[in-house]
């Protein structure tokens, strides 16, 4: 976790403010939005800077927001640089276009709030809504803190225009999104020398002759995804580098994985978002108690970086997936990702999945101590374990 | 790590006396972290504010379920659910007319009462009463001082900020003037 420093300037805002003040700083050219609970917070601190003239960004608020990435793409484009949010049923509704954004190249950022989608009805923190648009070619990272989640939409435009491929950064609904703490806000010109406006060689404008997603072949389809390939094998480099660029300027480092207490640990939690920060806790209390343990947080979701993962667990014999999702019918989505991507490495981990705080349910420090305690010495079992 | 936890109605004003207080324990050199819960939340619901402050940054991100401190905006909604957020030996403030006698309580609970609409009524506040339980709430757990609780309030309160500094300072020495008789 990358903890702003005391001595530095700095403000307490929320989770969804800090991702408004990121979008500030970058100041893209266009920003279709739509409100939904728990996003709401990002559009309405990016109209107040709007109306306090500190914003020169094209807020567009269309009726829907399935239209609101139907003027993503079409601003995006023309070469513009757009972002977006959403959260649950806004981003399922999106489904079907964040396909053509994908596929057509478009380096939108968005930002989802993970929350439960209906039914039933609810606002709760539950990874659900964006793991299920892992296959529509959109890079995901999640975010810890409201610090990050500033941090981490900077980054995402970088990681977008240097790959062409849509990024979308997750919070947790209410832990991250609505959590007010304190949060180091770079300067603008800061900002602005990481993320250089350039030029876009595709786009449509009158003076030159593209088109865009017009009916293409077998051959030029298949050739598309082809493409998207070798872009999404380029994403855990540049996360990697925006991450090393932006400690040059901040001093705070990311990458497509953070570990913690991880040398010599017997065992590691694994997990997305918020979780890692309670995670991060209990490794703390069980070593106290004589108990090895270790973080590895996935910060980069898609593309998974398999080669990462394997050198991170390359020493440890336990690993304690924690999904805050459930995928009916298979279990959580994180648990069932290693087990496909991790197989065949060599010497794997024993890898134990749960279900930890599907719906939003409190995971308190003292559950995951008890998993520690309980699985330190069980049998491999690739069955999803629901935790009470 | 100081947790607290803040109970009221949606529209009373229990988020923003969370963030308030987050700002105040802040000023003074915590490290802090607030959020809410809602949902369906609208006017007359119950809303909780959660907060948490510690000379380090903080990490967790769950739920409080043994606060240090609690602050209940309404007596009616003073039950054993809400109590039992709160450690054994929790520090709870609530808005009441009534004697902590007559209130319920759970375990080794120290109830403290404030009359905060009373409060609110003769500092021209009608029925807002956040400032005043502020006032009383700081008196009761010793921090953040009164004068950095009215220097947040004085920069946030969206109107009123004369009688909301009064409301809260009123509040205040009244709640540590009955702590001091019982001491």
């Amino acid at each position: 976790m990358n903890a702003p420093v005391r001595n530095e300037n700095l403000q307490l805002v929320s989770g969804n403010h800090a991702v408004a003040w990121g979008v500030k700083l970058v100041s893209p050219d266009v920003a279709p939005l739509y409100p939904i609970t728990p996003q709401t917070p990002i559009f309405e601190k990016l109209v107040d800077f709007q109306s306090d003239n500190l914003l020169s960004t094209r807020l567009i608020t269309p009726e829907s927001e399935h239209s609101a990435m139907a003027a993503a793409i079409a601003a995006s484009a023309t070469g513009a640089r757009v972002f977006t949010a959403t959260s649950s049923q806004g981003l399922l509704l999106m489904h079907e276009l964040l396909h053509y954004a994908a596929g057509a190249r478009l380096p939108i950022v968005m930002f989802n709030v993970n929350r439960t989608p209906a039914a039933p009805w609810g606002f709760w923190p539950d990874q659900i809504d964006s793991l299920a648009q892992r296959d529509t070619g959109w890079v995901q990272l999640y975010s810890e803190t409201p610090q990050e989640s500033l941090d981490s939409t900077v980054q995402a435009f970088r990681i977008a225009e240097a790959s062409n491929l849509p990024v979308m950064v997750n919070h947790d609904a209410f832990y991250v999104s609505h959590a007010v703490e304190p949060v180091s806000i770079p300067a603008a010109d800061l900002v602005q020398s990481y993320v250089p406006k350039s030029v876009r060689e595709l786009r449509l404008d009158t003076g030159l002759g593209h088109t865009i997603g017009a009916p293409i072949g077998q051959e030029g389809w298949n050739r598309s995804r082809r493409q998207m390939d070798a872009a999404m094998q380029t994403i855990t480099g540049l996360t990697h580098e925006a991450g090393q660029e932006w400690e040059k300027l901040t001093g705070r480092s990311y990458g497509p994985l953070e570990t913690y207490r991880t040398d010599g640990a017997e065992m590691v939690f694994i997990t997305m978002g918020s979780m890692a920060g309670t995670a991060r806790e209990a490794v703390d209390v069980l070593h106290q108690k004589g108990i090895k343990a270790g973080l590895i947080r996935v910060r980069l979701f898609r593309p998974l970086p398999i080669a990462e993962l394997s050198t991170a667990l390359a020493e440890i014999p336990r690993a304690l997936v924690l999904d805050r999702n459930y995928s009916p019918g298979m279990g959580g989505v994180l648990h069932q990702e290693l087990l496909a991507g991790l197989f065949g490495i060599n010497n794997p981990p024993c890898i134990h999945g749960f279900l930890a705080g599907v719906g939003g349910v409190n995971v308190p420090v003292e559950a995951l101590e008890k998993l520690a305690t309980e699985y330190r010495n069980a049998e491999p079992d690739n069955n999803p374990i629901w935790v009470d | 790590m100081l947790d607290i936890v803040i109970l009221g109605r949606g529209g009373q004003g229990a988020q923003t006396a969370g963030n308030q207080l987050a700002r105040a324990l802040f000023a003074q050199g915590l490290f802090v972290q607030t959020f809410s819960t809602y949902g369906g939340a609208r006017r007359g619901t119950p809303v909780t504010s959660s907060l948490r402050a510690d000379k380090n940054p903080v990490r967790l991100r769950c739920d409080i379920t043994a606060a240090n401190a609690m602050l209940c905006f309404d007596d009616s909604l003073l039950d054993p659910a809400f109590l039992a957020l709160g450690a054994d030996d929790a520090l709870v403030v609530v808005n009441s007319a009534q004697s902590p006698d007559a209130l319920p309580s759970l375990g080794n609970r120290r109830i403290i009462t404030v009359d905060g609409r009373m409060i609110a009524r003769r500092n021209n506040m009608g029925k807002v009463v956040n400032s005043a339980l502020l006032g009383a709430f700081v008196a009761s757990l010793g921090q953040p001082g009164i004068d950095t609780m009215c220097d947040v309030i004085k920069a946030t309160a969206p109107a009123k900020i004369t009688e909301n500094i009064a409301a809260c300072r009123e509040a205040y020495a009244l709640v540590a003037d009955q702590l001091e008789g019982a001491a």
